[in-house]
């Protein structure tokens, strides 16, 4: 164990908190939107990866890898129905995106 | 025995079935058919029941209520009463039934009525053969519905619908009693088996029998129009002729008195029970033949001497003669049907005239009609040696038996009744078919033809009402064949020397005899003329209020019908729109308005979502990380 | 040695992700988060997990941010002069819950964790290997299922249209 687990939380807690503020920021543009996701998937794989470490399971690091192909599905989903939505409406600013209100 | 005994109740059920499911598809005489076959089979039934009829027997056809130690089968209870009424029944129904053929045949509705009229006989006879309450009154109010669908047969001018629902609802006060009688008594005795009731009246205090005879005695005061609740039987006569036969001569009228025969040896424990069940006979009988005595309408007469009638049987259970009240109630039956049958056809040739002074000289015309007709006023009024004086004498005789100061002028009361009795039916046999001495006669639409099987179905009646007598002859003139069969219910019999017997029999017959010549002083020969110039005049005092039925409509109407009006309306206009639907409307637009409030919320702006969203995490992160410690 | 390594790699990925955040231009924001994911994944190494550290390195910084970028140069995202920053008012409400939430599971972390003991034992690939296909068999069964609606579904979205 290189540095205490507690220091690895906080620096999780920290990147979570940043994707979370990026995704609550950027609503004029989807593309910022999904780094946002992308980031907090990230805190969440540093946090199985610490685990791991901390625990000496390799559990751990399975999820982590587990975390990374559902996050490689979800973007190239996403990323075609970025390139949809832009073909239909010339915008990647997320609110014009309304439709389903009504 | 047992099947004949299920024939006798299936058997009009199945009429009614058959005609309900397939009437509309059979042709018109396949459907009169059926309706008067199945009643006819049912009389053969019974019958064959009589004739293999040896001791009282109980009958298990089948299971129905039955849960923890409540049980009331199907079980049918066959005795000299219920076998006797059977018979009676099923005969004079079977009669009528044939009648309504030619008394409906014009008539659009005929699968309904010949349905209801097949319905309302056999709820009759579940009634009668009811072996525990439940069952009884089961039938006590398939009779109740068949009664108000047939009263309001003509559904279509609100005055019938409206005396059909007024039968109804009159008859559901006594209905109430009966029930709450039921309850009670199973919960006292633990059983409903009707003779296993009537046996157990001695393990009750009195006060208990007290109580719950006089519920029965509400009951049967709805049902046989007693009073005070006699108001609905003279509307009643909205419905076909038929109808009002069947209703007042054989099946429904006859119900409360049935029971309260049935139930005698329980409530009778009671002395206060019995003398009011008398008081209240005389008392109706008196006011039915006061009220008769002025009626102008042919059919209301006849009512209001059916309320007379069956209050002379409530009077005769009272007395405890169980016997004399049998007796008039099958005598009744014959004598009553064949009037109302006879009004029909007197009705059906003056074209549907009711009014007893618009009618005259139809002895000539209907010489058919005229003579059962008078055999059955004779029989009404008592006049010997008609079977109606018999059985009228065996109540007075047992009344005067009874002694005492109540029951003297109890027997009084009854002789001024039959005073009253022979005054009125001769007042309508002189004004109905006396001779008509005026000039106007061609103002009176001529008299149509009444249909032969209308007419001819009068002449059994007529026969058994005047030989009905034989069938309980007094004891001084032989044995009573009905007496010997019923002695089982009466065990007292008759104690009366011959000689005071002779003498109450030759009272009786003198009061009746005076009536008819009163009568006669009154309404006979010329001086009828005068009566109808008389009636066109202003009523005085008197005769408007016996003509108004004592005012009691009117005193129900003060009584309870205003104040249920007035609280209705307050129910209406004040709680329910006022409260209840203001409070509704008033909530239904507050929730509204959050509604669409919140629906604000749902803007389908995906930022929105998430900073919501976002939001709800960061409570439920610092739930965990403040409060929870 | 390994510790400051690490207390600087934390450096690192926090700054660039607060300027990959703020960048209003996503090309470099990419850039910017293609610097945070590499140190994301020394750090991977250092945690003794250099598998996800090349997984890290090959598919996230490689084939997933490349594919953003693919996206944004083909929708010519790129340069555009309407891309803004985004005004206070609209971050305020953000930094809000942020700040909520980072004090929050900081606070957890310092609470609770501190008695945690360490284990002296550290899984290798052959460990990992053999729970992975062992006891996450099903699991792959299911992610590789999951991958392969994805690729339809995307090939299903960006099909050409008739007009």
């Amino acid at each position: 164990m290189i540095v205490p687990f507690t220091h690895l939380l906080v620096l999780a807690s920290i990147l979570f908190s940043l994707g979370l503020i990026c995704v609550l920021v950027w609503r004029s543009n989807i593309i910022m939107l999904l780094i946002g996701i992308e980031i907090m998937l990230n805190a969440a794989m540093l946090l199985f990866v610490a685990g791991s470490n901390h625990w000496g399971m390799a559990d751990g690091q399975v999820f982590a890898l587990m975390i990374m192909a559902m996050t490689s599905a979800e973007v190239s989903l996403a990323l075609a129905m970025v390139v949809y939505l832009h073909r239909r409406k010339r915008t990647v600013n997320v609110d014009e995106f309304s439709e389903l209100k009504d | 025995m047992k099947t004949a005994l299920e024939l006798i109740i299936l058997l009009p059920f199945l009429g009614a079935i058959v005609n309900i499911l397939l009437g509309r598809a059979l042709p018109r005489r396949m459907v009169e058919l059926t309706a008067c076959a199945v009643v006819w089979g049912s009389f053969i039934a019974a019958l064959s029941a009589a004739v293999s009829y040896s001791t009282p027997t109980v009958v298990y056809a089948g299971s129905w209520l039955s849960s923890f130690n409540l049980s009331a089968p199907f079980s049918l209870y066959i005795d000299p009463l219920s076998l006797s009424l059977c018979l009676m029944i099923t005969f004079v129904c079977g009669l009528i039934h044939l009648y309504s053929i030619g008394y409906m045949a014009d008539d659009p509705c005929y699968v309904r009525f010949f349905a209801l009229l097949n319905l309302f006989v056999g709820a009759m006879l579940v009634l009668v053969l009811a072996e525990n309450l439940p069952l009884l009154y089961l039938g006590w109010e398939g009779v109740g519905f068949c009664s108000y669908a047939l009263i309001g047969f003509w559904y279509k001018e609100a005055k019938n619908a409206t005396a059909g629902r007024k039968a109804f609802i009159v008859t559901r006060i006594g209905d109430v009693g009966l029930a709450i009688a039921i309850v009670w008594m199973f919960q006292h005795f633990g059983t409903l088996s009707i003779t296993q009731l009537n046996q157990s009246g001695l393990q009750a205090p009195t006060e208990v029998v007290t109580a719950m005879g006089f519920l029965l005695l509400l009951g049967a005061m709805g049902k046989s129009a007693q009073a005070p609740l006699m108001v609905w039987l003279p509307d009643a006569m909205a419905g076909p002729t038929p109808v009002s036969a069947q209703i007042h001569a054989a099946t429904m009228v006859t119900a409360g008195v049935y029971l309260l025969m049935r139930m005698f040896p329980l409530i009778g424990h009671s002395p206060d029970v019995a003398a009011a069940i008398a008081v209240t006979g005389a008392f109706t009988a008196f006011y039915g033949a006061t009220c008769a005595l002025v009626e102008r309408d042919l059919k209301r007469i006849l009512a209001f001497s059916t309320i007379s009638q069956i209050g002379y049987m409530t009077l005769a259970v009272g007395c405890g003669a169980i016997t004399a009240a049998t007796f008039h109630l099958i005598v009744h039956a014959f004598f009553k049907a064949l009037l109302f049958l006879a009004a029909g056809c007197v009705i059906t040739a003056m074209h549907h005239e009711q009014d007893i002074f618009r009618m005259g000289g139809l002895r000539r015309t209907l010489p058919a009609t005229f003579w059962p007709f008078l055999a059955g006023a004779l029989c009404l009024a008592g006049i010997p040696p008609t079977g109606g004086f018999f059985s009228k004498d065996g109540i007075l005789a047992a009344a005067w038996e009874q002694g005492g100061m109540l029951y003297s002028t109890l027997y009084a009361v009854g002789l001024i009744t039959a005073f009253l009795t022979a005054i009125y039916s001769f007042r309508m046999m002189f004004i109905v078919f006396g001779d008509r001495l005026s000039s106007k006669e061609e103002h009176h639409p001529a008299v149509t033809n009444v249909p032969a099987i209308m007419t001819f179905m009068l002449i059994p009646l007529a026969i058994l009402g005047l030989i009905g007598g034989l069938l309980n002859i007094p004891a001084n003139l032989g044995n009573g064949l009905l007496d010997s069969f019923l002695a089982a219910l009466n065990a007292e019999g008759s104690h009366l020397k011959s000689i005071t017997e002779l003498a109450l029999q030759g009272t009786a017959s003198l009061v009746a005899l005076g009536g008819v010549f009163t009568a006669w002083l009154r309404y006979g020969g010329k001086r009828r003329q005068e009566c109808i110039s008389r009636a066109e005049q202003e009523p005085s005092p008197l005769v408007g209020f016996l003509r108004a039925g004592w005012y009691f409509d009117r005193l129900y109407r003060f009584l309870f019908i205003r104040p249920f009006e007035w609280l209705s309306a307050i129910l209406w206009e004040r709680v329910d729109e006022g409260v209840i639907d203001d409070n509704l409307d008033r909530m239904a637009t507050l929730l509204g308005r959050t509604g669409q409030l919140l629906g604000g919320l749902g803007n389908g702006r995906v930022s929105a979502y998430l900073l919501s969203m976002a939001a709800g995490a960061a409570l439920i992160i610092a739930w965990f990380a403040w409060v929870m410690p | 040695m390994e510790q400051i390594l690490f207390y600087i790699l934390a450096t690192v990925i926090v700054i660039a992700t607060i300027l990959a955040i703020t960048e209003k231009h996503p090309v470099h924001a990419i850039v910017y988060l293609v610097t945070s994911f590499f140190a994301l994944a020394v750090v991977f190494y250092l945690l003794a997990a250099p598998l996800i550290a090349m997984f890290e390195m090959i598919i996230y910084a490689g084939a997933v941010m490349v594919l953003f970028m693919f996206v944004i140069m083909m929708l010519d995202l790129g340069g555009g002069g309407d891309a803004k920053r985004p005004s206070l008012a609209h971050c305020l409400p953000a930094l809000v819950l942020a700040g909520v939430i980072l004090a929050s599971l900081g606070l957890l972390v310092t609470a609770r964790s501190s008695a945690i003991p360490a284990a002296s034992h550290m899984p290798d690939v052959r460990e990992f290997s053999t729970t992975l296909f062992t006891k996450y068999g099903v699991a792959i069964e299911i992610i590789s299922m999951q991958l392969l609606f994805a690729v339809v579904g995307a090939l299903y979205l960006g099909r050409r249209r008739k007009p």
